[in-house]
Parts: structure tokens; sequence; C-alpha cells
């Protein structure tokens, strides 16, 4: 998983330079970019401001359409139903879904078939306590004597399933308190005392740390990302050093190749834009541009990796 | 900070063409709270993408004056044609419709409009006051307050349906079961869909109202025939207006109750205004001298619903102070928007966001005053709605209000839903079992069984034991003991009062 992350980024470097010779994109029919979630949350908000750099360069008209509903499914199936000519793309929630193929969980389409364009967002993952809390170190957390509270959304929400696979690999009992109604409630568990720690995307926990509220204790990356805060691979847990939470576009099964390239290009110019990169800095967006290519590479060796841990996830379920 | 933040988000707003958006927020709120099946949650996510190109302070004043204008605009349906135009209003019916079967459409109008007002104001001057503390009392309600009140709502039930508890008890148990189906929020596991994967995230709320509400009124309309009022012309003046805009000063118990339990709801994420203007009519009903007077036309049973349904706007701006958390499905909008201007809300939102929020603040505290007024301005033609043939009253309704239950999420299952609660609304309305108590049990059902399933989490299994521990968890417990006991003294007292009347 890591290796394929900086081939990823050496593929992004490449991308750069052919990118003026594209072909005219044909105009006749609008685009539709599906989100698999209703409006106002991460992944809408990714697609509505790739939309118009979109519409710009392409020439054409790009609708967002909001298909909510189990959990992230329903929008997967529209766009697996959907004619593969480019003019119906979506957003996936990947590791999520890979998880849930993994488990054998139906989600109504072969994840497998999806036509990969491009990797636009991935968020690395933290795990933080109180800001005055004792607990220092991971060790401290296991030290407590009991099972480790945890706040959640869902257990089958990313992170719930990070944390589950992480802590049975540092060899630590959890208790995953789940039905938070957003990731930000689950930060607020903590302040409340009602959770021992959290694990979350650094992006959302900087937020929080800033504030003075919470302390990460640990990041889940083999390189430094926050200063002073030690990594899963020095603390001796490089295992749980690859998970991140990846915003990925896709196609219908079968897109014609020719499609895929033109629009993976387009979406690598977007988002190697200054105004692209300044947006993501403001909402703390983690971008890990990757072309199609460097994307279905991901996605087999995501597919593989949770494969070894579906009885794991599957036993956390009940 | 506080007082120049808002002086300036006062000056910004008066100047250049800002209020322009602001108005076109009002009249877009009024319009899609007027018709039933789309409210504020629907314009809010269609205006979204038009935001995109907008400064963020103009699109504040566009969501601001959604916000303030919607439920407002519903209580007109509600007080017309016996259906709430949004969610919030579903209360205000009881007594709203029968004061226009009585003539007095105007005072009721008068009513829910100034109400909706004071109620909208009273909440936004909360939020300010406690704005300071607004981080205490978001950390002071964890998910042990939140059962706690979901059972404190769900007794209000019992008390709710004086005069036919049975019937009352079947709605809100049927509306409890239908809150259990779909993926348990807890384990996942999928509970009661029978295969289907429309039934994965439960029984959406909103489809249901419009059906049980909107549609089995169309349903029962037109098997009745004729006009609403009953009348072929308008020969009766709209009189009483005035009578229903000073309605509210006169009973200043019932307007401050009615915003208080409104802006406390509002602060809960999950619960939102359908609860809160449920809440505040049930406890204004019950601690009436005559409880009876309820359901006949009481303009207190008006002005309890409409003041809490605007002041919980207030109050679910409470945990988006705080720390960025959304308190309802409309702060949830408000927070996206910040979000595609490039901004991340989160706990210091007060500090990098304080024009927005002031902004925000503003515009639904003018919002809320200028949408009464414009609406009381159109009272009189707006009543005549209630003089034309239901067989064109009906087709237009029932039409724009499966659009609106499809246009909210883009699936067609949710007009199936939303027809099959239309029948299911018409058999409850023809044997006459409370509507509202189902969806109030709905709503609560969900947030009760979740945070309950939390708290054991949290306390290892001990519940009842970490809730005792905890000072607001034992105040709701002796509220829900109290309303229990409630009855039960009053009715010990009339029986001693009617003894010594007959001893004397």
């Amino acid at each position: 998983m890591k290796r394929n992350l900086k081939m990823g980024l050496a593929a992004f470097a490449l991308g750069l330079a052919p990118m003026a010779a594209l072909a005219e994109w044909p105009t006749d029919k609008p685009i539709t970019f599906v989100i698999p979630y209703g409006p106002g949350g991460g992944f809408d908000t990714i697609v509505r401001v790739l939309a118009p750099e979109l519409e710009a360069r392409l020439g054409t008209v790009v609708t967002p359409e909001n298909i909510p509903g189990a959990s992230g499914t329903r929008g997967g199936q529209a766009v697996a139903r959907a004619e593969p000519d480019g003019y119906t793309i979506g957003i996936y929630n990947i590791p999520g879904l890979t998880v849930s193929q993994a488990t054998d969980t139906d989600i109504g389409f072969d994840l497998g078939a999806v036509s990969w364009i491009a990797n636009i967002a991935s968020d690395r993952y933290a795990i933080a306590v109180k800001a005055d809390s004792p607990i220092t170190s991971v060790k401290d957390l296991c030290d407590l004597g009991r099972p480790i509270r945890l706040s959640d959304t869902g257990t089958d929400s990313t992170s719930s399933i990070t944390a589950v696979i992480s802590f049975s690999i540092i060899g630590c009992d959890i208790q995953n308190v789940t039905g938070y109604t957003g990731s930000n409630e689950t930060m607020i568990a903590v302040l409340r005392d009602e959770v021992d720690a959290t694990l979350k995307p650094i992006n959302s926990l900087k937020k929080y740390v800033e504030s003075g509220d919470l302390r990460m204790i640990v990041t889940l990356s083999d390189e430094t990302l926050v200063e002073n805060v030690p990594t899963s691979t020095e603390i001796g847990y490089p295992e749980i050093s690859g998970f991140a939470i990846n915003r990925v576009v896709g196609g219908p099964p079968n897109m014609p190749a020719e499609i895929v390239k033109q629009l993976s290009d387009t979406l690598m110019e977007i988002t190697a834009s200054d105004s692209f990169v300044a947006w993501a800095e403001g909402s703390s967006t983690g971008l890990l541009p990757l072309d199609s290519a460097a994307t279905s590479a991901l996605m087999g060796e995501l597919s593989a990796f949770y494969k070894n841990y579906a009885p794991i996830l599957l036993q956390s379920r009940n | 900070m506080g007082f120049d933040s808002l002086y300036e988000a006062v000056f910004l707003i008066l100047h250049g063409g800002s209020l322009l958006f602001l108005m076109a927020g009002i009249v877009m709120g009024m319009l899609f709270g007027v018709i039933p099946g789309l409210g504020s949650t629907t314009a809010l996510a269609l205006l979204i993408p038009v935001t995109y190109t907008l400064s963020p302070l103009d699109a504040m004043y566009l969501a601001g004056g959604v916000m303030g204008a919607a439920s407002f605009g519903g209580s007109i349906t509600a007080i017309l044609l016996n259906t709430p135009g949004t969610a919030p209003n579903a209360a205000t019916v009881f007594d709203g419709y029968p004061m226009a079967l009585q003539g007095r459409a105007g005072a009721a109008i008068g009513a829910a409009a100034s109400s909706s007002s004071l109620g909208g104001l009273l909440g936004l001057f909360t939020l300010l006051a406690f704005m300071p503390f607004a981080r205490q009392i978001v950390l002071s309600f964890g998910p042990s307050e939140f059962f706690l009140l979901a059972v404190l709502g769900l007794t209000a039930i019992a008390i709710s349906v004086r005069g036919k508890l049975l019937r009352g008890l079947i709605a809100g148990l049927l509306g409890l079961m239908l809150a259990f189906i779909g993926a348990d929020v807890i384990t996942g596991q999928l509970r009661y869909t029978g295969g289907i994967d429309y039934l994965w995230d439960g029984i959406p709320l909103v489809p249901t109202l419009t059906g049980l509400f909107a549609i089995s009124q169309m349903i029962e309309l037109s098997l009745k025939g004729g006009t609403v009022s009953g009348k072929d012309s308008p020969t009766m003046k709209v009189t009483g207006v005035w009578e229903g805009i000073i309605a509210p000063i006169k009973h200043w118990d019932v307007l401050l109750r009615g915003s208080l339990i409104g802006t406390l709801i509002g602060a809960v994420p999950g619960l939102g205004g359908t609860v809160a203007a449920f809440l505040s009519y049930s406890s204004t009903a019950q601690s009436d001298k005559d409880p009876d007077s309820f359901g006949k036309g009481n303009i207190r049973g008006v002005i309890a619903p409409e003041s809490a349904n605007n002041a919980k706007d207030g109050g679910s701006l409470i945990p988006t102070v705080a720390f960025g958390i959304p308190g309802s499905a409309e702060t949830a909008i408000f927070l996206a928007i910040l979000v595609l201007h490039g901004m991340s809300p989160g706990p210091q939102i007060l500090i990098e966001n304080e024009q927005e929020i002031y902004g925000l603040i503003v515009a639904m505290t003018i919002s809320c005053v200028l949408a009464s007024v414009i609406g009381l301005l159109l009272t009189r033609w707006i009543v005549l709605i209630t003089f034309i043939n239901v067989r064109i009253i009906v087709p237009i309704v029932v039409s724009v209000a499966l659009t609106g239950v499809y246009v909210l999420e883009g699936r067609m299952a949710d007009v199936v839903l939303t027809i099959v609660m239309g029948l299911i609304g018409y058999v409850m309305i023809r044997f006459d079992y409370p509507r509202l108590t189902l969806v109030i049990a709905l709503v609560l059902g969900e947030t009760a069984e979740r945070s309950y399933h939390m708290v054991s989490m949290i306390s290892d299994g001990s519940a009842f034991g970490f809730m005792l521990g905890r000072p607001i968890s034992i105040v709701l417990i002796l509220c829900i003991i109290g309303t229990f006991l409630l009855p039960l003294i009053r009715g010990s007292l009339a029986r001693r009062r009617k003894a010594r009347s007959i001893n004397t």
C-alpha cells in the first residue's frame, strides 16, 4: 500500500507534463457527477468544487447529483448501471466500500469492475486524547486495565474499521462506542470524558488540537506528519502506518481507455491548479492526486489488504 | 468582540446589494414553507450550488432569509388547509384549523405571525446571551441527556392525547415500531427491512410527514368536496388580525414557555422543530386551567407551537457556535456552505468565521420579522384559498408535494412511501387516531434507542447509575416523573373540589 502511494506521486509528477495536448471533449451532453451522500459532507463538497473546474476545462455542463442512501452504495449502483460513455461518473468512499466487499456485504455492484479514473484526496489518521489527560502514549492507553473506550459514528465507518484492525495488531482490547451522529460529535465525546480516545483523520483532529481541546498521541504513518507527535512506525507498529481514507473518482465498468485518460488528465490538471490547492489548504483536505493507472493499482492492493482482516472485522460486528 | 461584530453585521447587511439576497431568501423560504412537502431544508439544499458563485456573506443572507421565513409560511397552510406546510407546523393545525372553521382565520394567522417573530427573536436573543457559555452547554449534554429528553418527549405523548389515550398509545407504538426499521445504528444489523434496500436507512421523515398530513388531508378534502371553509363565496371579512397579533403579548406566559422549549430542543441535535412545537403545545395544553378548550380553536394552541418552532433556530445554532457542529438539518447546510467556500468550521468557528456567524444571525432576525409582516399584508388574499373549490386545490397540492418529496433525495421510493403514508393517514383520520403522535414516536424512538445503547457502552452496562451521577440527567428524570404525576394530581384535586362543592 505504501509503495503505491509513492508510485502514485511519481505518476502524478509525470502526468503534469503532457496535460496541454488534450482532445476536444464532445459538449452535446452534460456530465452527471454522482455523489453517494447527501449535500454538505466531505464527498459532496469536493465534487461541487471540482465540477465548475471540470466545466471550464471540458467546455460542457457538469451536474453534481446527490444519490444518498444505504451507506453510500446506492450512488455507486447508479453509476454502475449507467452507460460507460463518460457522461456519468461518481465519487467513491475508499476503503469503506472495499471493506464491505471484503466482508461479503452486498453493495449491489462489483467494486472490482469500476473504471477507476483518479484519486483526488487522502486523509491520514491519528489517535487523540483530551488535552489535559494523563495519557501520553498508546502504551498508557493499553495499560488502563480495561478495554480502551473509543468513539465512532458506526461500525461500518472507515475510522471504526481502522481502529478495530489497528488495535488488534497492537494487541489491546477496545470498546468502540458507536452511534455518534458525526465525526465532530466523536471528538466532543472525548471532551465529555465519555471515551478515552478517538481515532480520526488528522485534518478533523487538527481543528480540536489547535483550539487546545485535544492532543494527538500518535499518527498512523511512516513519516512525521505532525510536529512532536510520534508515528506508528516509530513506536513499533509499521503494519498500521498505511491506513488512509481516499476520495476516488470512477465510472461505469468497461469505459473506453481514451475517455478514462481524458477525464483522468483533466482531474490531474485541476488538482495541480493553484486555486484547488488553495481550497484544499483552507479546508484541511489532504490532497493525493493519482491518475487512473495508479488508482487502479491502489484499489487492488487495498482489496487484498482488507481481505486479510475480514475475519477480525466480522467478529467485531457481533 | 460580540457587540462590535453584531453592529458590523447589521451595517453590512444594510449596505449594497445584500438586502436583495436576504429578500430573495425570505420569499423563497415563505414559498417553500407554504407548500406541503417542501420545507427550508429542501430550499437550502437546492440553493447550495447557487451559493458557490456568491460571497460567503451573501450566501449567509440567502440562507438566513430562508431559515427565518419558512416556518411562518408553513403555519398559513396549517391554519387554512389543516395541512402543515412544514413538519414543525404539525402541532399548529390542532387549534389553527378549528379557528379557521369558526371564521377566525385572520386571528389565527395574526397570532402565528407575531408569535413566530417574537419566538424567533427570543430564540436568537437567548443564543446571543448564552454564546459565551455555548461550550459548557454542549459539553453538559451527552447521550444520557439525549436519552432522557427523548423519554420525556415520549411521556408527553401520553398527556397530549387526553380523552383518547388508547388510540394515542396505539399510534405512538406504531411510530416506535416504524422507528426500529432499518440498520441498527450501533451494530449495523438489518431489522424488518424485508429484503428492501430502501429500508436500510430506516423510514425517512419527510415522506412520512408529507404522506400522513398533506396527502391524507387531500384525500379527506376531495371526498368531502366543496370548499375548505364550507362557503362558496368570500362573504365574511377577514377580521381579528390585530386581535391575533397582540395575542402573544396577552398570553406572554405561553410565548415565553414556547420560546424556551424551542431553544432547548433546538440545541439537541436530531430532535428538531417538530418535537419542539409538539412539546410546547402539549405542555401548554396540560398546564392550562381549561385543558379541554384545546383542539377546539384556542388561540394559545397556536402561539405555543409557533413560538417554539421559530425559537428552535436560535437554539440549533448553540452547538454550531460552540464547536461548529450542526444542531439541525438547516444548520448542517449552513456549515456546508462554509466548507464550500474553503473554510473549515470547527471549535474555533466563532473566532475564524465570526463575520459569517453574525451575518447569519442578523439575517435570521430580520427575516423572521419581515416574513411575518409580508405574510400579514397578504393575509386577506391568502385566506381566499379556503373559498376555492377543493377540486382545484387537491391536484395542485398533491402534485407539488410529491414532486417536492422526490426532489429532496431523487428517490422514486420516497414518493411511493408518501402515498402509502397518505393512505395510512387517511385511515387514521377516519378512525380518529392522532397522526402527530406517530410522527413524534418515530423521531424520538431512534434517538432514544441510539442514546440508550451509547450510555450503556460508556458506563459498562450500568446505564441507570451513570445517569444518576449527572446533575442535568437528574433534573430530566424528575421532569419525567412530574409528567406522569401531573394528571394524577390534577385529577385528585378536581375530585376534591367537586366533593367540596357537593358538600356545600
